[in-house]
């Protein structure tokens, strides 16, 4: 299958696409103007991007905040992928993320009695009827107990459950092509739609938070909310409040090289506890999920979506650092395993091996002995996005798509890109070391 | 010529709902120990009939039953209520009553936008009803008879209406001055009253928990609704 470039605009992949944008209106365009960005060349790319900016930033907000659901998801999503969307879209998407088109009052409070039975000024001793934050399925308000704490109260927008499920029948029926040429694997629409249904009910997000706060209780500058069950259903969801500010606040104060690469490291340590200890990670890696404060501790929130992994990351990890594929054919076949599954055939994976050597040659520039440091105080290292563009290019050329390698790879991306933006330098190897003493110390945890 | 420009045409033909809902009168005012202890067995026998209503059903409870757990005689009770639907008639009154009063002491929600105001006075009123769902269920379908008093056509109810249209469109008319929205006239107080009617029927047959469909149904529809009342069309 070659790129769909002008000439074959009339492939089956664009059609499908094109009748996804028909059928679904933003999910659809959004979906493909993903899509299209990674297969379109420069010049119609660059168009694209200014037709874009012109007339879907200010609806991406409007529309897609109102939507909530399924297309504000996608939207995060690509706000992760800041270097495929233009600096207009990404500030309107940043505003998605935290100040999304809310819920009136009287809807917030509707849906909080139509769920606990009682309205909330009944049950705190006081409720701010404007919400703070919007949530990826609803919004959050801010409440004080009757015993003086205070607390976030996430309430979810009524009907989203049943909107998702519209949205995905809508979206297998229009992506058929797709999936029928095998570019957007069955199993990966069965993922997202599983985990976007698991997040509509807040019940899997208590027992997440309480998951998340019990396992990373060794990290003292991270702050988990503690839930109260007794306030929280399948859609309200009451916590205690965290203070902090936004990733964009926290810039704007210019903290110091100190903190900022302080902030960096804390926050590749939260990651990499998460793979390790918990073998769970919290799959938003967004930074409005993130909140941070003046003295450098961090507080993590949303805990809708997180991911079990199966995947040994240690072994990818050795197998990048030796190279595992130039070894012998066995040892490529495995490795080629481990990063696409067992169902993509070997002669289809290997043409990623290039890619592989490439990876490796950035992650260990001074060899395999030496540390993984990644320095982006004066920027990012733009040889590491454009590697990362080719890799998903090569993936989707080639149909190398494994759900949890995405899925891992997408949370990397989303680290990577705060870094960038921290400018910081961050020694990973002294962060997987630590942490690998921290989990021998300590045996795995079951997600719950 | 836009949808906005339409409305136009509708403003001069029902002015008197414009008038402000009318004073008690003088005659009223002089009998007023009188009218107060009417009201007070009026309502005593409405929730005896409610209490049966939501154990036996409407249509099974008998005025009978009704007369005999509000400690009154049968006769009395007609000389109050002539037929179950009377009184159905005035639980519908009181409840509109109560709504327009809850909205009108509410500040909060004196500034807040027009679809959350609407939304408001709609789910005030469907969270009043929410304890007697059945009866409601009950009264809707009797409403569909054309001979019946319940019919939105009858009388009755036509004048309970107008009360609660004078309402809306007061409300309405809030939001035209504050330019919220174009002028709309008698026509959006009309409209409005049929869409509520409408989520009712819709909110009846809703078994999603909480009623949240009626509630995401609601908040679109109004959203919507105001949006294209605003731009006059499909401009999205």
């Amino acid at each position: 299958m070659g790129m769909v470039t002008d000439s074959q605009n009339n492939s089956t992949v664009g059609r499908g696409w094109r009748l996804g944008k028909l059928g679904l209106g933003l999910v659809g365009s959004y979906l493909s103007y993903q899509a299209q960005n990674l297969l379109l060349g420069e010049g119609r790319q660059a168009q694209r991007q200014t037709r874009f900016r012109q007339k879907a930033s200010r609806r991406v907000r409007e529309e897609l905040g109102a939507l909530k659901g399924p297309a504000m998801k996608l939207g995060q999503m690509l706000s992760m992928q800041a270097d495929a969307l233009p600096e207009e879209a990404m500030r309107e998407l940043v505003q998605l993320q935290m100040q999304a088109p809310a819920m009136h009052g009287t809807l917030a409070r509707a849906q909080f009695k139509g769920s606990l039975g009682k309205y909330p000024e009944e049950i705190f001793r006081e409720f701010d009827a404007e919400s703070f934050a919007a949530a990826s399925l609803g919004q959050v308000h801010r409440a004080t107990t009757h015993d003086g704490e205070k607390v976030a109260v996430k309430i979810q927008y009524p009907g989203i459950k049943s909107a998702i499920e519209s949205d995905f029948k809508l979206l297998r029926s229009t992506t058929l092509p797709t999936q029928l040429s095998g570019h957007v694997p069955r199993a990966l629409l069965d993922e997202v739609e599983r985990g976007l249904l698991a997040e509509t009910d807040y019940r899997h997000e208590v027992d997440n938070l309480e998951f998340f706060r019990q396992g990373l209780s060794g990290l003292n500058y991270l702050t988990i909310p503690r839930v109260r069950r007794e306030w929280s259903t399948d859609r309200v969801l009451t916590m205690s409040y965290v203070e902090g500010g936004s990733f964009d606040a926290f810039l704007q104060r210019k903290p110091s090289q100190e903190l900022r690469d302080q902030t960096g490291t804390r926050l590749v340590e939260m990651y990499e506890m998460q793979l390790r200890c918990l073998k769970t990670i919290h799959a938003d890696h967004h930074p409005g999920n993130y909140l941070f404060r003046p003295d450098g501790a961090i507080g993590l929130v949303d805990f809708g979506c997180v991911k079990h992994i199966t995947f040994d990351v240690r072994e990818l990890r050795r197998g990048y650092q030796d190279r595992v594929w130039r070894q012998s054919e066995a040892a490529a076949r495995s490795f080629l395993v481990l990063l696409y599954g067992r169902q993509i055939p070997f002669r289809r994976a290997r043409r990623c091996l290039p890619l592989l050597d490439q990876w490796a040659d950035l992650l260990y520039p001074r060899g395999s002995t030496a540390d993984v440091v990644v320095d982006y105080r004066t920027g990012r290292d733009e040889r590491f996005e454009e590697l990362a563009a080719a890799h998903w290019k090569h993936i989707w050329q080639d149909k190398l798509i494994n759900p949890e390698h995405a899925f891992l790879v997408r949370a990397d991306m989303g680290l990577f890109h705060l870094l960038g933006k921290l400018r910081v330098k961050v020694n990973f190897s002294e962060v997987w070391r630590r942490v690998e003493a921290a989990a021998n110390a300590a045996s795995p945890r079951q997600k719950p | 010529m836009t949808a906005a420009c339409d409305f136009h045409k509708y403003e001069s033909t029902h002015v008197l709902l414009m008038k402000a809902p009318s004073k008690p009168s003088a005659r009223k005012k002089a009998s007023g120990k009188r009218h107060e202890n009417k009201e007070k067995t009026k309502r005593a026998i409405l929730a005896a009939a409610l209490a049966l209503f939501a154990k036996k059903g409407f249509y099974r409870t008998t005025t009978k039953e009704i007369s005999k757990k509000a400690g009154i005689a049968e006769g009395t009770l007609f000389n109050y209520f002539e037929t179950k639907e009377d009184l159905a008639l005035y639980f519908f009154a009181l409840e509109q009553a109560e709504t327009i009063a809850g909205y009108e002491a509410d500040h909060h929600l004196q500034r807040a936008s027009l679809p959350e105001k609407l939304f408001a006075i709609i789910h005030r009123f469907l969270d009043r009803l929410a304890p007697y769902e059945e009866f409601i269920g009950a009264v809707y379908w009797r409403a569909l008879t054309p001979a019946s008093k319940l019919s939105p056509w009858s009388l009755q109810s036509q004048e309970r209406n107008l009360h609660y249209l004078q309402f809306i469109r007061r409300v309405l008319a809030q939001a035209e001055a504050d330019g919220e929205i174009p002028r709309v006239g008698d026509f959006g107080a009309y409209a409005f009253g049929m869409f509520h009617a409408a989520i009712i029927t819709f909110w009846l047959q809703d078994s999603s928990p909480g009623k949240e469909k009626t509630l995401a149904l609601l908040d679109r529809c109004l959203k919507l609704g105001t949006h294209l009342v605003r731009n006059g069309g499909w401009e999205w």
